[in-house]
């Protein structure tokens, strides 16, 4: 095919275009491109007027809900659920402005969850929600740049200074929810009832790197297949995991703090069930919000060093069971005084539809009692000192 | 001498390997090594438009035009979900990319490669050029985050809005314009040396035969690269990350051409791309959200590859 091209070329040099033999090729295949060319084109003209028409509806969905908020509740899809929420709030559809919010990625959801709520009582604030890592998150706030930090852990006092040292003085600190995690095994072993963070450790850490029955892992453990399903690295359940049970004691044990590579991972929580409760000696973990519905397994009493705990909404929510962590949002109450639309929105945040965004997300939600609490620390901007 | 080397066994040796047998082994060994090398290639694409094909269909069929025009939301299962933000995003930053890096690149190797004095100097910064091309797309992240966000810099964070689609397309275009010097450079260089004779020997002056001979005669060159530079600006999210792109939820969703959201917090598809990707752990919905925005983000850049290709065929025809 090229042969005859380049023949040609060289026979007639004095055609300027000719002289690269490149550009006779590229003609005889012109026809070709053309037709490939005017397809892409199809398929763009498409694709942009898609893209505007999508937005044209969005806005007009936004117009309605702000003319008429009651009744977009009917409109709402089956799956979305906002009826409820939307119809205890006052009217909020005045209300304008921004809040930006950034922190933690295990907290992100609950916050995006909540916005979207919050969406359709007060479709005039644009509410931002980021999620670079809780330590990164105080750093913005601490700046000024963000009106919510989000946080997987209380805030430190070394960020508590950086924040006072910029004069954000007036720091409201509120527990959203509770990360739980179950660890949980087939629903006919018995010879399993409760397991301390070492035992997880050497189990799952780096150093059971191999080990395929539970005594190869841990000595006091039966001899019997050990077959691992958790979820992969990309998870936020995989990093909580970590963080609370492996961390110190891969510290301690001088290895890195993460699992062992020769686990099943599963993005699903469904898959890791099926894992589970495929093999009679599995062992896994899942967040606790979805392992409290599953059938088929058992969930393993933790000992994290004061005695085994069975995980329950109740343990989890008092910190009694040793794999949970509270979440936490901090609000900067300065630009909450200077902003409504901030106001508006942890308003909504510390309500009801608090533990609706929270469950849904998969987290555990707090207590009524824990909640009154939370709600009554925004009522009254109990700052921390 | 020369009857010296008629004796030699050189002769032998040339009239054996003109007479021999042609079967060429090695030649064919080679070909198919080389057919072997192409088909990987292919293959490797084609399980991965497959599978993303395969992945995306959930969404792209049943709810195309809701996916298009939809925003960044928690749950896969939402019916607002979609990329509208991040085809904003990306689309603007190409625009600003095409805005800024091309008019200075092309400027600038217009200028190395037919004002610039041959000597140490400017062969030093034409390697400097060509490490920068080289350079890992963070770097130019951090660039732009301390030139355009931390506002050390003659307060431009100001003019950008700080996070901003302005700065990031600022960032991706300083990103890719050392390789939009290099591609415009070897265009060119690829001008041939009887075109520049030709247009002196009618008495033109540099200018004129630059703008009359060198430029139309590069043009589809430079287009083609500076095209596939965009092409790749569009691809990059390492940069975007450390300026700012919103990976959770943005809380506006402006229209294609809404010019005043420019200097609003912004995502673009391969950060949508990523931060999907992640929330996939927690919903495993978002992995064929994540396959679909990536059929998006391919069909962006296959229209910007064909508008390359078909602008250099009209300035290839016009150069006849």
């Amino acid at each position: 095919m090229s042969k005859p091209d380049r023949r040609s070329a060289n026979a007639e040099p004095a055609s300027s275009c000719t002289e690269n033999p490149e550009f006779s090729i590229m003609r005889s295949r012109r026809r070709f491109r053309s037709q490939l060319i005017l397809t892409a084109f199809l398929v763009s003209f498409s694709l942009v007027a898609a893209a505007c028409s999508g937005d044209d509806d969005a806005d007009d969905a936004a117009t309605d809900t702000s003319a008429n908020t009651a009744t977009t509740a009917d409109n709402e899809p089956a799956g979305s659920n906002d009826a409820p929420v939307a119809m205890t709030q006052q009217d909020l559809s005045a209300v304008s402005g921004e809040v930006n919010i950034s922190g933690s990625s295990t907290v992100e959801p609950i916050s995006i969850r909540v916005a979207e709520l919050f969406e359709d009582v007060a479709p005039d604030v644009s509410v931002t929600v980021d999620g670079p890592g809780t330590g990164d998150g105080f750093q913005l706030f601490c700046t000024g740049e963000t009106d919510i930090s989000d946080a997987s852990r209380q805030i430190k006092d070394s960020e508590k200074e950086d924040c006072f040292n910029n004069g954000i003085n007036n720091i409201v600190e509120l527990k959203v929810g509770v990360d739980g995690i179950a660890v949980m095994t087939n629903a006919n072993n018995n010879a399993v009832a409760c397991l301390s963070f070492e035992q997880l450790f050497e189990l799952i850490g780096p150093n059971g790197e191999g080990a395929s029955t539970w005594a190869q892992a841990s000595p006091e453990l039966p001899d019997a297949p050990l077959d691992i399903f958790g979820p992969g690295e990309e998870s936020g359940t995989f990093d909580s995991f970590v963080e609370i049970v492996l961390e110190d004691l891969a510290e301690q044990a001088g290895v890195e703090a993460t699992t062992r590579t020769d686990y099943n991972p599963s993005g699903d929580d469904n898959v890791i069930l099926q894992g589970i409760q495929s093999s009679d000696t599995s062992l896994g973990w899942v967040g606790f919000a979805f392992a409290i519905n599953a059938s088929g397994v058992k969930l393993i009493d933790v000992d994290g060093g004061n005695g085994c705990v069975t995980p329950t909404p109740d343990t989890i929510a008092s910190n009694e069971y040793p794999i949970s962590r509270d979440l936490w949002i901090y609000v900067n109450a300065d630009k909450a005084a200077a902003n409504p639309a901030v106001v508006a929105y942890v308003d909504f945040y510390v309500s009801e539809a608090l533990n609706q965004a929270v469950s849904e997300v998969g987290y555990v939600p707090l207590t009524q009692q824990a909640l009154a609490e939370t709600a009554q620390r925004w009522n009254t901007r109990s700052v921390i000192s | 001498m020369i009857s010296r080397l008629y004796d030699d066994k050189s002769r032998a040796l040339v009239a054996a390997s003109i007479e021999r047998r042609r079967a060429d082994a090695r030649g064919l060994l080679f070909r198919s090594l080389l057919q072997v090398c192409l088909l990987m290639t292919l293959a490797l694409l084609a399980v991965l438009l497959l599978t993303v094909a395969f992945d995306s269909s959930e969404q792209l069929t049943t709810r195309l035009w809701d996916f298009l025009g939809g925003t960044l939301r928690s749950q896969s299962s939402d019916d607002k979900l979609g990329v509208h933000q991040g085809i904003y995003g990306s689309m603007w930053i190409a625009i600003i990319v095409a805005l800024l890096a091309f008019p200075v690149g092309i400027g600038g190797a217009v200028y190395l490669e037919e004002y610039a004095p041959r000597n140490r100097f400017t062969s030093f910064i034409e390697v400097n050029i060509r490490n920068l091309a080289g350079v890992p797309s963070v770097v130019y992240g951090l660039l732009g985050l301390a030139l355009l966000l931390n506002g050390q810099f003659f307060g431009l964070d100001r003019f950008t809005g700080g996070r901003s689609t302005l700065s990031g397309g600022i960032t991706l275009a300083i990103l890719v314009l050392p390789i939009v010097v290099i591609t415009a450079g070897e265009a060119l260089r690829a001008v041939p040396v009887s075109l520049r004779e030709g247009a002196y020997g009618v008495g033109a002056t540099k200018w004129e035969m630059i703008r009359t001979q060198v430029l139309p005669y590069a043009a589809p060159g430079i287009l083609t690269g500076t095209l596939l530079s965009m092409a790749r600006a569009v691809g990059e999210a390492a940069p975007l990350i450390l300026v700012g792109a919103v990976t959770g939820r943005l809380g506006d969703n402006p229209g294609l051409f809404e010019v005043s959201a420019l200097d609003d917090r912004f995502t673009a598809l391969p950060i949508v791309i990523t931060s999907w990707t992640q929330q996939s752990g927690r919903d495993v919905g978002f992995a064929t959200a994540a396959a679909a925005a990536i059929v998006v983000l391919l069909v962006l850049v296959l229209i910007m590859n064909s508008a390359a290709i078909l602008l250099r065929n009209r300035f290839e025809k016009k150069r006849g």
